[in-house]
């Protein structure tokens, strides 16, 4: 009963205002037009953005995470790397917004510590081209919250990875290829899938950090919907706002039944 | 009834309360006819020229029974806002709530809709915005009319006392003279090369009257004029494509560490910021030489103030001949300094300590209908000529 109430408090309640306010408009009437205005070259380039932004943090992130998921779980390494690596990331996968900006903007910025100490040894990254303020800049800090979140949640899912089934897929001739091909990703697929979502989501949703590194110079849609709410352009409209909230929702709705299907096809054979 | 069924039930209750709830918290028609007026427990009268002791008096009184007063988006410092708040705060024995201040006048303002009728200390009593948002604000009912003692004596003002100047500065080049050698003195400086990843703007051009007031003041030294700021989008666009801006909104601290060493603020903001690193490193202050713009700021209290009276003293102290000085401290120009001047009211140090004359004699005021026109053209056409990449 408490969990009901809780859901209904923070979720559904929200999202039904959410919806309906997208069908408002100033006055309060109904309309169609927040949802026909979400046809602008700067809301579709701005969800354009934000989806490959996400995308390409998801996969990086889910990539990456597992990759040092697997070393500090399975790599043999001595039992505090494990501990250590847990506790940063729970840090880590938390600090995102304001502060994270900054602290890439003093690493990485054009006077940041990193880039100062490459370009002592001759190859600052600014002039190969590279820039903090831009899409692969933003990319990069968001990874910082991404890969930690998917080493939290997937270490639990390479515990259950068990020794027994290495050795039986062995004895039955298997190799180092055929055991991961046929045994352990089928196990983990879902829980990679699933968090891999759950990145998407994280990344989609990201305003401070954005706002703060690059404020609106790269067009994100959670930066749209702050300019709708608090701006001064010409446009501007309560309605509008919550109609991309309402895109974002959608957005959100297809990758998690997209999930849900991936995941009833790869879970099949467990049963 | 089965449990199933009743969460169906509560689940529908839920939405059709959510449908309710936005049309009783609508954002108010855009002309409404009277704003609503705030009862105070102090009389309500207009002052006299000269505020009289016994209603400074009445005023002080009721405000220490309301205890505290917020308000928004003034840095401590921001034309000497710190020492202002502090000042007030311990004569009046109230305690002085600074909420965001590092925000936009489009948050000042978004800050009083979002909290009508709250009367908790996230509802601010009273704004300092950009000049185009004085009528804006007005036209949304957002304001309270109070006429200060010396209303006479301030230039730019809204006639009814809906909100009125309280200073102006004039947009200069804020450099940080250790990361840059070759101190630009004029916006055509900025295109060059050597100046690559150093040019930022102190505010977010689609929302910060800093913001959209940098970029018109560009357009002046590039073809445009105070009618016509789209030369200042073209030439951000330019910067920007050169690689030459930082799209990181500039601070105090920003322009120490490095990372924007070049910011185009408004001078008395570059002046505080000198004073504040003291050398560490040393900030220069540059006014450029093809033209630039001054930027009148306007206050005006909130219809929504939770503590109105506070807010009417506050409004009174700083336009106390007190309360202009320590703006001059800041390096303002304050509403009444033209009066004060001539009655010889300002110190010699002070005045002495203010950007020469010389200087803003290239400085063009804008009119009410220029910034207005400013604050449209550049938010609306910030996205499309200078930015987001619409990939």
């Amino acid at each position: 009963m408490p969990f009901f109430l809780f859901v209904l408090f923070f979720l559904v309640y929200p999202s039904s205002t959410l919806v309906i306010g997208s069908f408002r408009d100033q006055a309060g009437h109904f309309t169609f037009a927040n949802i026909v205005g979400l046809d602008n070259p700067y809301i579709v380039g701005a969800y354009s953005v934000s989806i490959r932004l996400s995308v390409v943090t998801a996969v990086g992130g889910a990539i990456f995470g597992f990759l040092l998921a697997y070393a500090a779980v399975r790599g043999g390494l001595p039992p505090f790397v494990r501990s250590g690596m847990m506790t940063f990331c729970g840090v880590a996968s938390n600090f995102a917004g304001i502060p994270l900006a900054f602290a890439f903007i003093a690493t990485l910025g054009r006077t940041g510590m990193v880039t100062q100490l490459l370009a002592s040894i001759g190859l600052n990254p600014y002039d190969a081209g590279f820039s903090l303020y831009s899409f692969w800049g933003l990319a990069i800090v968001y990874l910082y919250f991404q890969f930690p979140l998917m080493v939290l949640i997937i270490a639990p899912a390479l515990d259950g990875l068990r020794r027994e089934w290495r050795e039986a897929a062995e004895n039955l001739g298997g190799n180092f290829i055929d055991y991961w091909r046929y045994v352990a990703f089928p196990i983990l697929t879902p829980s990679i899938l699933g968090t891999s979502i759950l990145l998407f989501g994280n990344a989609f949703g990201a305003y401070a950090t954005a706002y703060a590194l690059t404020t609106g110079l790269v067009s994100l849609v959670t930066l749209r919907i702050g300019e709708q709410l608090a701006g001064d352009i010409g446009n501007i409209s309560q309605g509008l706002g919550y109609a991309m909230a309402l895109g974002m929702l959608v957005i959100m709705a297809v990758c998690v039944t997209g999930y849900t299907l991936l995941q009833r096809q790869s879970e099949r054979w467990l049963k | 009834m089965s449990t199933k069924k009743m969460v169906w039930a509560v689940m529908g209750l839920a939405i059709i309360l959510a449908a309710c709830a936005p049309a009783a918290t609508a954002v108010p028609a855009p002309v409404p006819t009277t704003p609503p007026i705030v009862i105070t427990s102090a009389p309500v009268m207009v002052p006299a020229p000269t505020a009289t002791t016994s209603y400074m008096d009445t005023l002080a009184a009721a405000c220490k029974k309301e205890g505290s007063i917020t308000l928004i988006a003034d840095p401590p410092d921001w034309a000497n806002y710190g020492t202002l708040m502090q000042t007030f705060g311990s004569r009046y024995g109230v305690s002085v709530n600074d909420l965001n201040p590092n925000g936009s006048s489009a948050e000042e303002l978004a800050a009083i809709k979002a909290n009508e009728g709250n009367t908790g200390p996230q509802a601010p009593d009273e704004v300092d915005v950009g000049y185009a948002n004085g009528p804006l604000g007005k036209s949304e009912g957002l304001f309270a009319p109070y006429k200060v003692a010396h209303f006479d004596q301030i230039p730019i003002k809204d006639p009814d006392g809906y909100w009125y100047q309280d200073y102006y500065g004039v947009m200069s080049f804020e450099v940080n003279t250790k990361v840059v050698k070759d101190v630009p003195q004029d916006w055509s400086d900025l295109l060059k090369p050597e100046y690559k990843g150093m040019v930022a703007l102190a505010g977010d051009p689609k929302g910060s009257n800093q913001g959209y007031m940098g970029v018109a003041a560009a357009a002046l030294g590039n073809g445009g004029s105070l009618d016509n700021p789209q030369p200042g989008l073209d030439f951000f666009a330019k910067l920007n494509k050169a690689g030459n801006f930082v799209p990181v909104v500039a601070r105090a601290a920003s322009v120490g560490q490095g990372e924007t060493p070049i910011v185009i603020r408004w001078d008395y903001l570059s002046l505080a910021d000198r004073d504040t690193l003291a050398g560490n490193p040393p900030i220069t202050t540059v006014i450029p030489k093809s033209g630039t713009l001054a930027g009148p700021y306007v206050m005006a209290v909130s219809a929504y103030a939770p503590h109105p009276n506070c807010a009417k003293l506050w409004m009174e102290f700083l336009y106390s001949d007190e309360g202009q000085i320590d703006w001059l401290r800041g390096y303002v120009h304050p509403a009444r300094f033209d009066a004060l001047v001539a009655s010889g009211a300002v110190p010699a140090d002070v005045l002495s300590s203010l950007p020469s004359a010389a200087a803003y004699s290239v400085t063009k005021i804008p009119t009410l209908d220029q910034v207005t026109n400013i604050q449209k053209v550049v938010t609306g056409g910030w996205d499309s000529t200078v930015g987001a990449t619409v990939k």
